[in-house]
C-alpha cells in the first residue's frame, strides 16, 4: 500500500506545531500541560499505526534548487523507530504529568519533548540526507535544552554542553560523509542526488550496486565509514564517545528514559541498520562489530563500577547500544536479527527500568546503590517491574533480552567459524561483555531485596500515573518473553515476529550476497525465503554454541555476584585518570580555556606596534611574493637622471636632502625635532613637483605641509617630550622592516611607471575644453568628469569636521558609558 | 533610453538622510525620525533596485552621462544588489535599535549623520564599477567608523579607535599605491575596462602585465583588513568592542562584508581573466591571479577559522567573545573563495546547481555562493548578536559573562533571540547558518580538499564550544544581583527578535535565497557579462567617439 503524504507530514509537523503552542496552553493548563503532551504523542502514535501496512517514498519540496525535498520514507526500521518515539512518548508524558510536580520551567519542558519527539520521527521518516540531517541535529538541540532543565545547576550545565559539543560535532562528521555519498552519487547513477529512497535514491536497492561499485572505485568507501560512523557513534554513546550519556543523566528522569534510553541514541544505531545495506561488507564489519564489542564491554564494566542507579542505567544503555552495533555490524541474518529484535526488547526493559528508577529517587530520595535495599516491601509493583525488566537485561531466560542475546551469540558464533583463528575473540568478548551485563542487571533487581538500610525511613508509594508507564512497558516486555516460551511449542506472536522480519528486511537481512541480497532486502511486503523472523527457547543443534555462551555467561556471572562489591570497589578504584574518555574530554575542555587566553594574549597584544609590524610583514612578504611569482623585471630608471646636467642636478639635490631628512626623523631625539625633519621630507616633495612642472600639485603639497607642521606643533606642546626607550633588537627589527616595507612601495611604483598604455587620459586631453569648457584638465576631473568622487571626498572631510565636533562634545563623557 | 534612476535611488536617499539629520541636530524627536524614516525610504529603494535588476538584468548608470570608462559609472547587478540587499536590512535593524540605545546627547551631537553616511559608504562600495571611486566610498566608510568606535570616548574606546585609525591609515595609503599603480599599469580605472584590457593587453598598449599580481595583492591587502581576515584582523577586537553595540552589529554585519564583495568583484570578476603565464614561485601552480589567490586565501582562512575560534572560547565579555567569532567567522566566508579560485585554475566542476552557470568552473560558482550565503548568515546573526549583547548591558550595566547568569529566568525573549542567533552561528538546520556552512563544506568536498574540510570541521567544533560556554555562564546559572534587577527595553528587545526570526526564516525559505546567491555567484564570475552591461568605449586613442551623448 503506497504512503500517505498527509499522514507522514502531519506526524512530523504535529509535534512542533504542539510545541510551538506550549506556553499558551501551560498558561491554562499549568501542570496538566503534561496530559496535553501525552495527547499529541496518542494522536502521532495513532498516526503512525495508520503507517503500518504501507512502504515507499513520498515528497514535497522544499529547496528545488538543491534538490533537497521533505522527502520520506515508511519500512519497517522507521516504523519501528517512529512507533517507539510516539509510543514511549506517551508513557513518558503522562509520567512526567506526576513526576513533574512542582518542578520549575514546564512550559519549556514539554514544549522541548514535545519538539524532540518530532525531531526523533523526522529521523525516523526522513528519506533525503539534508533533511535527516535537519532532524538529527534537532534532536540534539532539544537534548541539550532538556539535558539542561535544571538550569541553575552546575553539573546540568556541564552535562548539556557536553552531550551538545559531542552529538552535534558528531553530526558534522555525519554530514560530511552524506557529501560524500552526494559527490559519489553523481557518479554512480548519473546526477548527484540527496534522496535515500524514491527516485534515484541511493539506498533504492536498483542504485545499490552502482553506488557500490563507485564508492568501492573512487577509494571512498572506508572515509565515508569512517565520517558516518562517528556520527552514529556519537549519537549513540559508543566508546570513546559515550561519556556524555551517563553525564545526561542530569536531566528529570522522565527525560534519561525518553531521549536517552529508548529513542534519541536510537538514532545512530538507526543510522547504522539504514547504511548497512549500503555499506555492509568486511570493513563494514571490522569497523562496527568492534566498535559494538567494545563499547557493550566497556560500558558493561563502567556500569558495574556506577555507584548510582542512574548512572548504572546509562552505562548501561551505551553497553546494550554497542550490542545493536555489533549485531548490525555482522553481514549474516544472524547480524540484522541481533540489531532489530535488540532495538526492540532494549527500549522495553530499559524505558521501564528508568521509570522504576525515577519512582525510587522521588520516593526514596535517593540514588546512590548502596544506600538502596529492601524496596520491594514499600515497593511492591515497582519491585515486580523491576524484575521482569531486569533479568530482560541481564539476558536470562525466558526474559525478552535473552533472545535477542541469543542471536549476537549466533552471529558472533558463525562469524568465528567462518573466519576462524583471531575470529575466535569475537564470540569470546561476547561473553565476557555479558557477564558484567548480567552483574549489574541483578544488583539493579537486588536494590528491591534484603535488608532496608535504616537511614532510608518509610518509602511512599507512587501515585499510579507513574506506576502504569512502567507496568506497561514491562508487562509488553513480559509477553515478548512469553512469546518465545509458547514459540517454542509453535504459538508463535505473529505481529511481533512479522514486524521484526520487516525491520530485518529494511537492514539489509543476509548481506554479501551481492546485488541479489540487496535486492532482496528492498522488497516490499512479505519477508523473501530465507528471511523470515522467529525466536523461540534453544531446542535445536545449532543453537548450541549460544545456548552454551549464554550458559556460561549466566553461571560465570552468578559466581562472580557473590564478589560483586570487592569487584565494584575495585573497578570503581581503577577507572580514573588517563584509563577513561573523561580526562581527555575534560582535559580538552578544561584546557582549551587556559590555552584560548595565552593565544589570545600573544595574538592581541593591545600594542599598536605590533599589529603594525605584522600588518606591514604580511604586505610585503605577499607583495613581494606576487612579483616573484609573476617574474617581473625590474629597471631602475638611473638612465633618466644621468648624466649629471644642471635641471637634473636639482633633482639629485632635492633627493639627497629628502634622504638626509628621512635619516634625520629617525635620529631624532623629540617629537619636535621629529616633526620639523619630517617637514624636510614633504617640502622637497613639493619641489619636486615644481620640478615637474605641476605647480598645483606643488601649491596643495606646501599648503598641506605648512597646517600639519603647525597643527603638530600646537598639540606636540601639550605632550611630554618623553620618547619610549627602543632597544636595539626592537631598533634592528624596525629598521629591517621599514627598509623592507619602503622597498616594496618602491619596486611598485617603479614598476607601475615603467610603462606606458593607451590611457584614458587621452581622452580627458581632448574633450577637456571642448566638453567640460575649462583649459585646466585637472581641474575639470576632478569637478565634472569625476565630480563624483569629489563629493565623496567633500563628504569625508564633513565628518572630519563632525568628528572634531563629536570628540569635542563627549569627551568628558566617556566614563559614563 | 533614461538612466535608470533606480541604480542611484540608495545611495541618494541615504545621503540626503544623512545630511537633513546632521542639519536637524537641533530637535531630537526631528531628527530621530527623519533617521528612522530615511531608513526605510533607503530600505524602500534597495528593494526596487533589487526587483528591477532581477526583472531586467545588471543597471548600469554613467553619472553625469560621461560614458565609461571617462565617468564614474555605478553599476547594479545580482552580486551587488544581493550584498546590498542584506547590508540595508541588517544597517536599518541596527539603526532602530541605536534609536533607543544611544544616548540622547550622543545622537543630537552627530550619531545619526555618522551612521547614515557610513551606510552611505557602503552603498556606494557595492554599486560602484569604478576603482578610484572604490576608494572614495571606502574613505566615506572609514572616517564615520573612525568616530562611531571612538563614541563613547573613554580610555579604551580612544586606545581602540586610535589602533583602528592608524592600521587603516596605512590601508589608505596602500590602497591609493595599488590604484595608482593599476591606472599607469592598465590605463584605466573603471572596472569593466580594467576586465577587458586585462583580457586582451594587446589592443590597449598595455606591454607587460606581470606588475598587475602585485598591485592587486597591496589592493588585497586593503581589503583583507577591512574584513579583519588573519593576519590582518588586529583592530577588530578593540575596535568591536569600544564601539556602541548597534555600530558594531553594522561593522561586523555589514562592514566587513565590503571588504569581501571587493575581493570577490576584483579578483573574480576584474582579475581574473589576467593571463600572467605559468607563477614561478615554489607551491603555485597555474596561470591567473587566482592561481596566487587561491593558497593565499586558504592559508589566510584557516588561520582566521582557528585563530578566532580559539581566541573566542574563554572571553569573558560577550562583546570581546563576538569579535574573536567574528574573525573565526569571516574564515568561513573567505575559505569557500579560496576554494573558487582553485576552481577557476584547476577547472573544477560541479554537480547541479552550479554546473553550466555562468560557463566557468562549477566549483567557482558553489564557492563564491557559499561565501554569499555564509556572509548573510554572519551578517544576521552576528548583528542580532551584538545587538543582544547591547540590550543586556543596557539592561544590567555589564556584557562581563561572570558578572551575568541566569539571563533565560530574568529576560527569556531576549535570551531566546540570542539562543537562535548563536545556534545559527553553529550552523543548526534549518537555520541560514546551516546552510552557510553546508555550502562551505560542499565546496570542500568537491574540492577535495581535505585541509578545508579538516580546517571546517575544526571551526564549527570551536564555534560550539564558545556558543555553549557564553549560553551556560550567561544565560543559564542562577541569576546574579544585576540579573535580578534586570529591565530589558522592549523596542531593542523586538529588533534583535526581528534578526533572529530572519535567521531562522531565511533558512526555512532557504530557496529563493540561494537562486539569488548563485545568480550573485555568476555575475561575479561572469566578466564578459560585467563588461558588455557597462560597454565602455572601446576608441580610446581615437578622435571620435565617447564623451556627451
Amino acid at each position: 500500500m503506497a504512503v500517505n503524504l498527509a499522514t507522514l507530514l502531519a506526524v512530523v509537523g504535529l509535534p512542533f506545531l504542539a510545541a510551538a503552542l506550549t506556553p499558551f496552553v501551560y498558561r491554562f493548563l499549568g501542570e496538566r500541560t503534561a496530559y496535553y503532551a501525552a495527547a499529541v504523542a496518542l494522536a502521532c502514535l495513532g498516526l503512525v499505526a495508520s503507517l503500518f501496512g504501507t512502504h515507499g517514498a513520498v515528497s514535497v519540496e522544499w529547496i528545488p534548487t538543491l534538490d533537497v525535498s521533505l522527502r520520506f520514507y515508511v519500512d519497517g526500521l522507521s516504523l519501528l523507530i517512529a512507533t517507539l518515539a510516539s509510543g514511549v512518548g506517551v508513557l513518558i508524558l503522562t509520567y512526567s504529568g506526576a513526576y513533574m510536580h512542582d518542578e520549575p520551567g514546564q512550559a519549556k519542558y514539554y514544549a522541548a519533548l514535545l519538539a524532540f519527539m518530532g525531531s526523533m520521527l523526522g529521523v525516523a521518516f526522513a528519506a533525503d540526507m539534508i533533511v535527516l540531517f535537519l532532524f538529527w541535529e534537532l534532536t540534539s538541540l532539544s537534548s541539550y535544552v532538556l539535558i539542561g532543565h535544571y538550569q541553575r545547576a552546575g553539573p546540568s550545565m556541564y552535562a548539556s554542553r557536553k552531550s551538545m559539543l559531542i552529538t552535534v560535532a558528531g553530526g558534522l562528521f555525519m554530514l560530511a560523509g552524506f557529501l560524500v555519498l552526494h559527490a559519489v552519487s553523481a557518479e554512480a547513477l548519473g546526477s548527484a542526488t540527496w534522496a535515500l529512497f524514491g527516485d534515484g535514491g541511493i539506498l533504492m536497492p536498483e542504485n545499490a550496486a552502482a553506488m557500490q561499485t563507485a564508492l568501492a572505485d573512487q577509494g571512498l568507501l572506508v572515509p565515508v565509514l569512517a565520517l558516518v560512523g562517528i556520527g552514529a557513534a556519537a549519537k549513540s554513546a559508543q566508546v570513546p564517545l559515550h561519556i556524555w550519556l551517563p553525564n545526561a543523566m542530569e536531566a528529570p528522569t522522565p527525560v534519561s528514559a525518553f531521549l536517552h534510553s529508548a529513542t534519541m541514541v536510537k538514532a545512530g544505531v538507526y543510522l547504522v541498520g539504514r547504511l548497512r545495506p549500503l555499506l555492509g561488507g568486511e570493513e563494514w564489519t571490522a569497523a562496527f562489530v568492534a566498535l559494538g564489542l567494545l563499547t557493550m564491554t566497556v560500558a558493561a564494566i563502567l556500569a558495574v563500577a556506577a555507584t548510582d542507579i542512574k548512572e548504572l542505567l546509562a552505562y548501561s544503555t551505551a553497553s546494550h547500544l554497542g550490542l545493536i552495533v555489533a549485531g548490525f555490524g555482522f553481514t549474516s541474518f544472524y547480524g540484522a536479527e541481533t540489531g532489530a529484535f535488540h532495538i526492540v526488547n532494549h527500549a522495553l526493559f530499559k524505558a521501564a527500568l528508568f521509570l522504576v528508577a525515577g519512582i525510587v529517587a522521588h520516593e526514596a530520595g535517593t540514588r546512590a546503590l548502596n544506600e538502596l535495599g529492601g524496596l520491594r516491601e514499600d515497593l511492591p509493583i515497582t519491585a515486580g517491574i523491576a524484575v521482569i525488566a531486569g533479568l530482560g537485561m541481564a539476558g536470562v531466560p525466558p526474559f525478552n533480552g535473552f533472545y535477542s542475546k541469543e542471536f549476537l551469540f549466533k552471529a558472533a558464533w558463525e562469524y568465528a567459524t567462518v573466519h576462524e583463528g583471531v575470529a575466535f575473540l569475537v564470540p569470546v568478548v561476547a561473553v565476557f561483555g555479558s557477564i558484567f551485563t548480567f552483574l549489574y542487571s541483578i544488583r539493579f533487581v537486588a536494590m528491591f531485596f534484603g535488608d532496608k538500610p535504616d537511614a532510608l525511613g518509610h518509602v511512599h508509594s507512587p501515585p499510579a500515573i507513574m506506576l502504569g508507564p512502567p507496568a506497561l512497558l514491562a508487562t509488553l516486555a513480559a509477553v515478548v518473553g512469553i512469546g518465545g516460551v509458547t514459540a517454542t511449542f509453535g504459538v508463535h506472536l505473529e505481529p511481533l515476529e512479522t514486524f521484526v522480519a520487516s525491520v530485518i528486511q529494511a537492514t539489509g537481512g543476509e548481506l554479501g550476497g551481492g546485488a541479489h541480497a540487496v535486492a532482496a532486502s528492498g522488497a516490499a511486503g512479505a519477508a523473501a525465503a530465507g528471511s523470515e523472523f522467529t525466536y523461540h527457547l534453544p531446542t535445536s543443534r545449532e543453537s548450541l554454541p549460544a545456548a552454551t555462551m549464554s550458559a556460561i555467561t549466566i553461571v560465570l556471572g552468578a559466581a562472580a555476584y557473590t564478589e560483586y562489591d570487592a569487584l565494584h570497589a575495585r573497578l570503581d578504584e581503577l577507572i580514573s585518570g588517563p584509563l577513561t574518555a573523561n580526562y581527555y574530554y575534560d582535559g580538552l575542555t578544561d584546557g582549551a580555556n587556559p590555552f584560548s587566553d595565552r593565544v589570545r594574549n600573544a595574538v592581541q597584544t593591545r600594542r599598536l606596534r605590533t599589529y603594525a609590524t605584522w600588518t606591514l610583514a604580511a604586505f610585503v612578504a605577499l607583495t613581494l611574493g606576487a612579483y616573484a611569482a609573476a617574474e617581473v623585471t625590474l629597471a631602475l630608471p638611473v638612465g633618466e637622471l644621468l648624466p649629471v646636467t644642471p635641471p637634473k642636478l636639482a633633482v639629485w639635490l632635492v633627493l639627497a636632502l629628502a634622504g638626509v631628512g628621512a635619516v634625520m626623523v629617525v635620529r631624532a631625539n623629540s617629537h619636535v625635532a621629529g616633526v620639523l625633519t619630517l617637514s624636510i621630507l614633504g617640502f622637497m616633495v613639493a619641489i619636486f613637483y615644481i620640478l615637474s612642472k605641476a605647480p598645483d600639485l606643488a601649491l596643495t603639497q606646501l599648503v598641506v605641509e605648512t597646517l600639519v607642521l603647525v597643527i603638530f606643533l600646537l598639540v606636540l606642546d601639550r605632550l611630554p617630550a618623553f620618547y619610549g626607550n627602543v632597544t636595539r633588537s626592537t631598533a634592528l627589527r624596525d629598521g629591517v622592516l621599514s627598509v623592507a616595507v619602503g622597498a616594496t612601495v618602491a619596486i611598485t611604483v617603479l614598476l607601475a611607471t615603467a610603462t606606458r598604455p593607451d590611457s584614458i587620459a587621452s581622452y580627458f586631453v581632448r574633450t577637456a575644453y571642448p566638453e567640460g569648457g575649462g583649459s585646466n584638465i585637472v581641474n575639470i576631473i576632478l569637478v565634472d568628469y569625476r565630480a563624483f568622487d569629489t563629493m565623496g571626498e567633500i563628504a569625508v572631510v564633513s565628518m572630519a569636521a563632525l568628528s572634531i565636533i563629536t570628540l569635542i562634545a563627549l569627551r568628558e563623557r566617556g566614563e559614563t558609558q | 533610453m533614461s538612466p535608470p534612476v533606480a541604480v542611484i535611488a540608495p545611495l541618494l536617499v541615504v545621503l540626503f538622510t544623512a545630511i537633513l539629520t546632521a542639519v536637524a541636530h537641533r530637535s531630537l524627536r526631528v531628527q530621530r525620525a527623519l533617521s528612522v524614516l530615511g531608513g526605510v525610504a533607503y530600505l524602500g529603494a534597495v528593494a526596487y533596485l533589487f526587483a528591477r535588476v532581477k526583472a531586467e538584468g545588471t543597471l548600469v548608470y554613467q553619472l553625469a552621462d560621461w560614458r565609461a570608462p571617462y565617468g564614474v559609472t555605478i553599476v547594479a547587478d545580482d552580486l551587488s544588489v544581493f550584498m546590498l540587499a542584506f547590508g540595508s536590512f541588517v544597517g536599518v535593524a541596527a539603526l532602530a535599535f541605536a534609536v533607543v540605545y544611544v544616548d540622547e546627547v550622543g545622537q543630537r551631537v552627530s550619531f545619526h549623520p555618522l551612521y547614515h553616511f557610513m551606510l552611505v559608504g557602503v552603498t556606494g562600495s557595492f554599486l560602484t564599477g569604478d576603482i578610484f571611486n572604490l576608494f572614495v566610498w571606502f574613505e566615506v566608510m572609514l572616517m564615520s567608523s573612525y568616530v562611531l568606535v571612538v563614541f563613547y570616548s573613554g580610555a579604551e574606546h580612544t586606545r581602540a579607535a586610535l589602533q583602528y585609525v592608524v592600521l587603516n591609515l596605512v590601508g589608505s595609503a596602500l590602497m591609493l599605491v595599488a590604484i595608482g599603480g593599476l591606472y599607469a599599469t592598465v590605463g584605466t580605472l573603471n572596472m569593466a575596462d580594467m576586465a577587458r584590457r586585462l583580457a586582451d593587453p594587446a589592443a590597449f598598449g598595455i606591454t607587460t602585465l606581470a606588475p598587475v599580481l602585485g598591485l592587486s595583492v597591496v589592493l588585497f591587502v586593503v581589503f583583507a583588513l577591512k574584513a579583519g581576515i588573519v593576519p590582518f584582523h588586529w583592530w577588530v577586537p578593540a575596535a568591536y568592542r569600544a564601539a556602541p553595540a548597534p555600530v558594531s552589529a553594522a561593522l561586523a554585519g555589514v562592514v566587513k562584508k565590503v571588504g569581501i564583495y571587493a575581493i570577490i568583484r576584483l579578483y573574480f570578476t576584474v582579475f581574473a581573466p589576467a593571463d600572467l603565464g605559468e607563477l614561478a614561485l615554489p607551491g603555485f601552480s597555474g596561470s591567473g591571479p587566482l592561481a596566487y589567490f587561491g593558497p593565499v586565501l586558504l592559508v589566510m582562512a584557516i588561520a582566521s577559522i582557528l585563530l578566532g575560534g580559539v581566541a573566542a572560547v574563554n572571553r569573558d565579555d560577550i562583546d570581546d567573545l563576538l569579535a574573536y567569532s567574528s574573525v573565526g567567522q569571516v574564515g568561513f566566508i573567505v575559505l569557500p573563495l579560496a576554494l573558487a579560485a582553485f576552481g577557476i585554475v584547476a577547472g573544477v566542476d560541479a554537480p547541479a546547481p552550479y554546473g553550466d552557470v555562468a560557463g566557468v568552473s562549477g566549483l567557482a560558482v558553489l564557492g563564491v555562493t557559499a561565501a554569499l550565503v555564509y556572509s548573510l548568515n554572519h551578517g544576521l546573526a552576528k548583528s542580532a548578536l551584538f545587538l543582544a549583547s547591547g540590550a543586556i548591558y543596557d539592561a544590567t550595566g555589564t556584557s562581563r559573562l561572570d558578572r551575568l547568569g541566569g539571563l533565560a529566568e530574568r529576560a527569556p525573549v531576549l535570551s531566546g533571540g540570542f539562543f537562535v542567533a548563536a545556534i545559527g552561528l553553529v550552523g543548526i538546520p534549518p537555520l541560514i547558518g546551516f546552510f552557510g556552512k553546508f555550502l562551505v563544506f560542499d565546496a570542500a568536498a568537491v574540492a577535495g580538499s581535505e585541509l578545508a574540510l579538516g580546517g571546517a570541521l575544526a571551526g564549527a567544533i570551536l564555534t560550539i564550544t564558545y556558543v555553549t560556554r557564553a549560553w551556560n555562564r550567561g544565560f543559564w546559572g542562577t541569576p546574579t544581583e544585576v540579573v535580578d534587577a534586570t529591565r530589558t527595553n522592549r523596542t531593542q528587545v523586538a529588533v534583535v527578535v526581528v534578526l533572529a526570526i530572519a535567521v531562522v526564516g531565511v533558512g526555512v525559505a532557504f530557496d529563493p535565497v540561494l537562486e539569488a546567491a548563485i545568480e550573485g555567484a555568476a555575475a561575479a564570475l561572469d566578466t564578459q557579462g560585467y563588461v558588455d552591461a557597462v560597454n565602455p568605449d572601446t576608441t580610446t586613442s581615437a578622435t571620435s567617439g565617447g564623451g556627451h551623448a
